[in-house]
């Protein structure tokens, strides 16, 4: 029947990249004993996606596979940034709101002789 | 070839009528109609709160109920209409019976799982209900903490029953993508896809990409509550303004999970009724798909004064905005689509023409209030209230009854009284708009939503809401009557009462069992190409059915 | 290949569906959908740990170390050893071997297993030292000359409350694909798997990835940095 028609992921490929899989571990864990300071946690996270992918695209089958469902985990994805993104417009602004230090509108007018009547 | 011989007596009513062929159905029609009754049941119970919370504010002070029931019962109306009723109505009920009908499926592509959502939305429902034995469930629907964490344990009951409907939810929706991916009969392309199934399909993925971040919020909640893990409230050192964040993240796309396969229905109505191609279709279509993602975009206009940063506020007001223009470009096809057709006002149509009326009203409240002054004015007041309700209800309830008109003959082989449907048509119109039009007047003036007692100077919109409620609940009822006295006495349905092109009107009434279709078809035209077969309505016979010359040709052995 | 699909109907193929192909691209095209709600679903925790972190980077950064990385590190390769006999085993069933597919199957679930056990002895080993999520975080005694009531810090507590909802959450994904996995197994072992049809064994392995995948950013998140 038609199942037999699938694309069948190699031995080789399959160990290969168990194999990158299990160094890039070893990678990420030696990053992680030297203080990179700002770039700790970029580095962290561009080793663990690059696993993913490697995970994604070769053991899920995604890279031979059928167009749509990468399509359907890009969507899904990009809800994912959506959700971060939005939440930290918030969290990394928060309080903004009442900021009135030096260069704000409310400054500017005590400045101005037009405010005098404060 | 597969043309085993049907008998034509025999459907999928009354293949099998013991109660166990129906609760043990995997037939999508079935399950449909289940859906219908359980709906319908949550739409009554949430509806007599309705009447029972309006007849409270009939007078300042106390008029028939305490301030303690009173918050009970907008809550629970709340928590009723939307999460029993409005989230699984319209995709849960239409879109299971008549998605795999118009994309010419035998069924959706998973009958189990189909089932099993609908047991599942049963369960959640009970365990939300069963808070009402343990106590009392206050403070509105959104279960902002902390106050949900402080309060009795009743509201766990709900969470919980939140959290088992939205894996219901979820199913079906994945369900839907899938069936309308793999499902489709051979010639329907995505461009001769019936609008109402693009809509779905666009409400499906909401439900997908939504419904999960309520449920971790639940989750999360609960944890709270027992662990006090101290993410959501500020005693604990958590940020009670994350808690909306996630829930609104949710909730705000639901109420596109709610609207769109009302824009879906309309669609197919205005196209049926005014005989006219649904103009820019592809424009139609894809905005359906738009609203569902910019949908996700915008969820922080329901938080504009919790105390989240003007920059967040900036920019979820801006995208707010950007909304508007895929609905635009719907209500103004749909306009079009109504220029030089031929309308028939039927009930369905008549439901179609309330609808752009309605919902226009509460698309552009709900634009104004995306504004943020104005919003800092109208916040958690009833303009809000009436905003909301002009589009759950003056939208999606309103295209909902159309829907169930129109596609009542399908369901049940029975044609309702079309005099009745005209005047309970008229009464819901009315007296939806004497209802809620009024909360728009009070709510600029600053009469806040949620409030048990207020000022005599609003008494008089206040009464007139009432009032209004009163001739919405006699038209809602007299549906109720009428339809139900069809199944006894109706006369029975032509097999395309409306001369519609969609598939699901090119098979006998009501549907065969075991399958949709005795042959596969095979689609040669668009949904609504009206002008190119202008000879099937002139031919058609007595009973308005079509014939099915230049229709959906089958395959010839 | 040739006949009608009603006529070779294979006891698989589900009536609704035209063919074993439509079938099979259907249930992997659900489970790909049902994925993403799992992505979203992780996504709300990684939302916390983000808008945590970023306002207590330096506290986030202190109590992380209580974390071991040699048990985090171990169970990475754990579960990617696991990941790799899944994609084994699809590989054999596509093969029609179903007597190695079987034993990548018994391997996924020991390895399953070797994940729960360590995760185990690293949870008690918080909990011997105070270290809850919420309320009763009280951390204190102390190990190889390090005081844990030193991690008593203001919004401590958040970290890890977040790791254990975030890792609690994992490691009840591990128990159910653990559930699922046996279940698959013994329909492998009454041979009802073939090249013809492995579409459940192809739908826990993808399952099953994406719990790997979860782990694999967990692991330095919480652990490392």
């Amino acid at each position: 029947m038609s199942q037999a028609e699938h694309h069948i992921v190699p031995i080789k490929t399959l160990t290969a990249v168990i194999a990158v899989l299990g160094v890039l571990t070893i990678v990420t864990v030696a990053a992680a004993q030297f203080d990179l300071g700002s770039f700790n946690v970029p580095i962290a996270l561009l080793i663990a996606t690059i696993k993913a992918s490697f995970v994604i695209s070769i053991f899920m089958g995604l890279k031979y596979g059928n167009k749509t469902n990468a399509l359907i985990l890009a969507v899904g994805l990009i809800m994912v940034v959506v959700f971060v993104t939005f939440i930290l417009l918030d969290t990394e602004f928060r309080g903004d709101t009442s900021a009135t230090e030096s260069g704000t509108i409310m400054q500017s007018e005590q400045t101005m002789p037009a405010a005098e009547s404060h | 070839m597969s043309a085993t011989a049907q008998d034509a007596s025999i459907n999928f009513l009354n293949y099998d009528k013991s109660l166990k062929s129906w609760l043990f159905t995997k037939d999508h029609k079935r399950i449909g109609l289940m859906y219908l009754v359980a709906v319908s049941i949550a739409f009554l119970a949430g509806g007599i709160l309705a009447l029972l919370v309006r007849l409270e504010l009939l007078g300042p002070g106390e008029t028939i109920m305490g301030p303690d029931q009173y918050n009970q019962s907008f809550t629970l109306h709340a928590v009723l209409m939307v999460f029993a009723f409005i989230i699984p109505a319209v995709p849960a009920v239409f879109g299971n019976f008549v998605l795999p009908l118009q994309l010419g499926a035998k069924d959706v592509a998973f009958p189990k799982l189909n089932l099993a959502s609908f047991y599942i939305y049963l369960i959640g429902v009970v365990i939300a209900m069963s808070a009402l034995l343990v106590g009392r469930i206050d403070g509105g629907w959104t279960f902002y903490a902390p106050y949900s964490e402080r309060v009795g344990d009743s509201i766990l009951y709900v969470t919980t029953g939140v959290f088992v409907m939205g894996f219901s939810s979820i199913l079906t929706g994945l369900n839907f993508i899938v069936t309308v991916h793999k499902m489709r009969a051979p010639g329907l392309t995505w461009n001769r896809l019936p609008l109402f199934v693009w809509s779905i399909y666009a409400t499906a993925i909401v439900q997908v990409l939504a419904t999960p971040v309520i449920g971790i919020t639940m989750v999360l909640l609960f944890l709270e509550r027992f662990l006090s893990i101290g993410i959501f409230d500020p005693a604990l050192g958590g940020d009670p303004v994350l808690f909306q964040h996630f829930f609104w993240f949710y909730s705000h796309p639901a109420v596109y999970i709610m609207i769109l396969p009302a824009f879906g229905i309309v669609s197919d109505l205005i196209g049926t009724f005014s005989r006219h191609r649904v103009s820019g279709y592809l424009f139609v279509a894809l905005s359906s798909v738009a609203i569902a993602f910019l949908g996700f975009l915008v969820w922080g206009h329901h938080m504009f004064v919790s105390g989240q940063s003007a920059t967040s506020s900036i920019v979820f007001s801006l995208l707010t905005y950007l909304i508007g223009i895929p609905t635009g470009v719907k209500v103004l096809n749909w306009v079009t689509t109504l220029y030089k057709g031929s309308i028939s006002y039927k009930t369905p149509m008549l439901y179609a023409l309330m609808f752009l009326f309605t919902f226009s009203i509460g698309g552009f409240t709900g634009v104004m209030v995306g504004v943020l002054g104005i919003d800092i004015h109208l916040h958690d007041t009833y303009f809000v209230v009436a905003h909301f309700h002009y589009v759950m209800m003056g939208g999606s309830v309103i295209a909902g009854l159309g829907a169930l008109h129109y596609w009542w003959p399908k369901m049940t082989g029975r044609m309702y009284n079309e005099r009745l449907g005209k005047i309970a048509a008229t009464l819901v119109f009315f007296g939806f708009n004497l209802t809620f039009f009024p909360q728009f007047i009070m709510g600029s003036r600053g009469m806040p939503r949620r409030y048990y007692d207020y000022l005599p100077e609003f008494q008089q919109m206040h009464q007139l809401s009432t009032y209004g409620s009163w001739v919405l609940g006699v038209g809602l009822f007299m549906i109720l009557g009428y339809l139900l006295m069809s199944l006894k006495t109706g006369k029975k349905a032509p097999s395309n009462p409306w001369g519609a092109l969609t598939l699901e009107w090119t098979h006998t009434t009501p549907l065969p069992h075991p399958h949709n279709f005795t042959q596969t078809p095979v689609v040669v035209r668009g949904p609504y190409d009206y002008h190119l077969v202008p000879e099937m309505f002139e031919n058609a016979a007595e009973d308005g059915s079509v014939k099915s010359v230049h229709d959906v040709s089958q395959p010839a052995s | 290949m040739a006949s009608h699909p009603l006529d070779g109907h294979p006891a698989h193929l589900e009536h609704h569906f035209v063919s074993s192909e439509q079938q099979f691209d259907a249930a992997k095209m659900g489970m790909w959908l049902f994925l993403i709600t799992e992505i979203l679903l992780f996504s709300g925790m990684f939302v916390l740990y983000t808008v945590y972190r970023s306002w207590h980077p330096e506290v986030f950064a202190l109590v992380s170390e209580v974390l071991d990385w040699r048990m985090g590190g171990f169970n990475t390769l754990v579960l990617l050893a696991s990941s790799f006999t899944v994609a084994l085993g699809i590989h054999y069933a596509q093969k029609n071997d179903n007597r190695k597919l079987i034993i990548n199957l018994v391997l996924t679930l020991i390895f399953a297993l070797i994940f729960l056990v360590v995760k185990y002895f690293e949870y008690t080993g918080k909990f011997a030292h105070g270290i809850y999520p919420g309320a009763a975080f009280d951390p204190h005694g102390i190990v190889d000359g390090l005081d844990y009531a030193k991690y008593n810090v203001p919004y401590a507590a958040q970290f890890f409350s977040i790791y254990f909802v975030m890792t609690g959450i994992h490691a009840f994904h591990v128990i159910v694909g653990i559930g699922v996995f046996i279940w698959i197994t013994l329909r492998a072992s009454r041979g009802e798997f073939s090249a013809a049809y492995y579409t459940p064994v192809e739908l826990t392995g993808l399952y099953w990835h994406l719990v790997d995948i979860i782990w694999i950013f967990l692991f330095p998140l919480l652990y490392l940095i």
